[in-house]
């Protein structure tokens, strides 16, 4: 090796200063004896303060100085059994006291007979690197926090073959389908398979022309289950504006779409109520006049048996209108509940022994009570609560022309609710017909005039309750009624 | 009992079939149909008994049967409707006097009976207690 001249040293240190990395080479015991300029200007101390140290006071800032020495021997080792290049990030304090993240690059400088002679760092300063990495991750992860919290959406995206390659945000909740069992399926896996073959390739088109795409429609779940969503679809292009897919964002409007049919409900069966009470009302009047005339006629002595008899038909079938018009009247009434505490039980109790006054079929049934002991009372109208009650009870009866169980289970649900379930082990309600149960006019019985249910429905609204039906063909129905607590 | 009763109903029929009612239980009426006409009757004549429709054209039943009152305490208004039992208005025309109402859901004979019900109880109780204002009579 030449020794060096004094102009070669001045080269040298000319090139490591200018170099823009530290540069630091220190001894087998850990003495500095080269470093360049960098150093003393990142480090707080200048490099004639250096030269001569113990170069862990420099690296390991923020270490004890048994975990520095520990440190120290872990390097010395590595770099004596290996003998080759190695990494390691160690922190330094600048001159202001604030830390900085350097790299450290290792390599072993080995004499001629391969003993080491001492060890030659590099370091890159990674402080503002790192500090964008880590600001970029937060990024990251905000972002995955964001998507993960967002429930009611789902967003996927689909390649132009249709296939799914993204499924993020809400997806998994919403369809019910792992990221894994989806990934790379069809997109029509996804929709029912009218519409999978009819309404996507017209959506997909219309995204194609126009851009973007936003419809209702029925989606499916990995359960087979369809529900209602919104759906936008829109065009995915790559950076150079090529179309690669469509993004697809849905909302899920079960809930909303529920809603919108009771109000739908509620408006229709107040509409038709005006209706019933102006008819009734109409009807009324000549319908006085005609079985008061009849009335008068049928006192009369002098009519013959057979004219007795026909004025006895008209006056039976104008008393059928009379008692249609009143049921219209009962159900179009919007009268106010005259509300006070009830108790459920008593009240299903109080109607129990009324049954007997109906003509019932002539069947064995079995009457099953399951009352809630702790059912707190609640607001209501009493008279029109039994109405709703005795209607049920009777519905179930006809149900049952070959006998069966009736059940009556109240329950409390959490002091917010009285539920009362009324169910028959009869013939049931096709599910065409459960949709109009509630309707006026609308009966599955013989001889029915409709109005007892859509009565009771309105009984029901009016106490700020709820009435459902579950019915299953040949099993039975069950009516759910939930009143608020008083 | 006969009585000397006012029928109120714009419905022809319906007037005439009272008034054959009425006539059968010896009462002497007279029918009119509007509220307007009843208020000008009244103060011509005198009357034991109205029966007045709730639903009429010009002024309402209630209406008139308000007036009728404050014209003429003692007489004893009956209030007929179409639309079976309505409690609000049944509520406010007790309020404003009236001693009942008769439905035209009702059948002949349960008319009559609830007329001859109400016509005596309402007498009996002014005969009862004369010096009473005329709301005593109106339950």
């Amino acid at each position: 090796m030449t020794p060096f001249t004094q102009e070669t040293e001045k080269l040298f240190y000319r090139l490591i200063d200018n170099a823009n990395v530290l540069v630091l080479y220190f001894d087998v015991d850990g003495r500095v004896c080269i470093c360049n300029k960098r150093i003393g200007q990142i480090s707080a101390k200048k490099r004639e303060e250096l030269i001569g140290e113990n170069w862990f006071n420099l690296l390991f800032h923020g270490q004890g100085q048994a975990m520095k020495q520990q440190m120290f021997k872990a390097l010395m080792d590595d770099s004596i059994t290996y003998k080759r290049p190695n990494n390691f990030e160690g922190l330094i304090l600048d001159k202001d006291n604030n830390e900085r993240l350097i790299s450290w690059s290792i390599t072993p400088i080995l004499t001629e007979s391969k003993n080491l002679e001492g060890i030659l760092l590099i370091g890159n300063d990674i402080t503002e690197l790192r500090e964008r990495e880590a600001s970029l991750k937060k990024i990251d992860e905000t972002l995955k926090n964001i998507f993960a919290s967002i429930k009611e959406y789902a967003l996927f995206v689909i390649n132009l073959e249709g296939n799914i390659t993204y499924y993020g945000m809400g997806s998994e909740m919403l369809f019910g389908w792992q990221k894994q069992e989806i990934i790379f399926k069809h997109i029509s896996a996804l929709f029912t398979e009218e519409d999978a073959k009819t309404k996507l390739p017209l959506l997909l088109e219309q995204v194609k022309q126009s851009g973007k795409y936003e419809t209702e429609i029925e989606l499916v779940k990995k359960d087979s289950s369809s529900f209602p969503v919104i759906l936008s679809a829109s065009q995915f292009l790559d950076t150079e504006g090529k179309l690669t897919g469509y993004i697809f964002i849905t909302k899920d409007i079960t809930e909303r779409k529920k809603l919108e049919y009771q109000i739908f409900q509620a408006e229709k069966l107040a509409a038709i109520g005006q209706l019933a009470a102006g008819m009734a009302h109409e009807i009324n009047n000549p319908l006085f006049v005609i079985s008061g005339r009849l009335e008068m006629l049928l006192e009369q002595e002098r009519i013959s048996e057979k004219l007795k008899e026909d004025l006895g038909i008209i006056n039976t079938q104008a008393d059928r209108i009379r008692k249609l018009v009143d049921r219209l009247l009962k159900f179009s009434r919007q009268t106010t509940p005259k509300f006070e505490a009830i108790n459920i039980n008593d009240s299903i109790e109080g109607v129990l022994p009324l049954l007997s006054y109906y003509k019932l079929p002539d069947a064995k049934i079995e009457m099953i009570k399951d009352f809630a002991k702790d059912l707190p009372p609640i607001k209501g109208d009493l008279n029109q609560l039994q109405e709703v009650f005795i209607n049920l009870f009777l519905n179930a009866h006809q149900a049952m022309p070959q006998g069966g169980k009736l059940t009556v289970k109240t329950s409390n649900l959490q002091n917010q609710y009285a539920e009362v379930r009324i169910s028959d082990t009869g013939c049931g309600i096709a599910l065409q017909n459960l949709k109009n149960i509630f309707m006026p006019f609308f009966s599955t019985k013989k001889g029915g005039t409709g109005l007892g249910l859509s009565i009771c429905y309105n009984i029901i609204k009016n106490h700020n309750g709820s009435i459902d039906i579950e019915s299953q063909v040949n099993k039975g129905t069950t009516f759910i009624i939930k009143l608020p607590c008083a | 009992m006969s009585y000397k009763v006012l029928v109120v109903d714009d419905e022809a029929p319906a007037r005439d079939l009272f008034n054959d009612l009425l006539q059968k239980e010896n009462c002497t009426v007279s029918c009119v149909a509007t509220g307007e006409e009843a208020l000008d009757i009244i103060q011509k004549e005198d009357f034991d008994v109205v029966l007045l429709d709730i639903k009429l054209p010009g002024i309402s039943g209630l209406e008139a049967l308000k007036k009728i009152k404050d014209l003429k305490p003692n007489i004893i208004v009956i209030m007929i409707t179409g639309f079976g039992y309505d409690e609000a208005l049944i509520a406010k025309s007790k309020e404003y006097g009236c001693s009942g109402y008769i439905g035209k859901n009702m059948t002949i004979t349960q008319i009559m009976t609830s007329f001859r019900f109400f016509t005596k109880t309402a007498q009996e109780k002014r005969k009862n207690s004369p010096k009473k204002s005329i709301h005593d009579y109106t339950d």
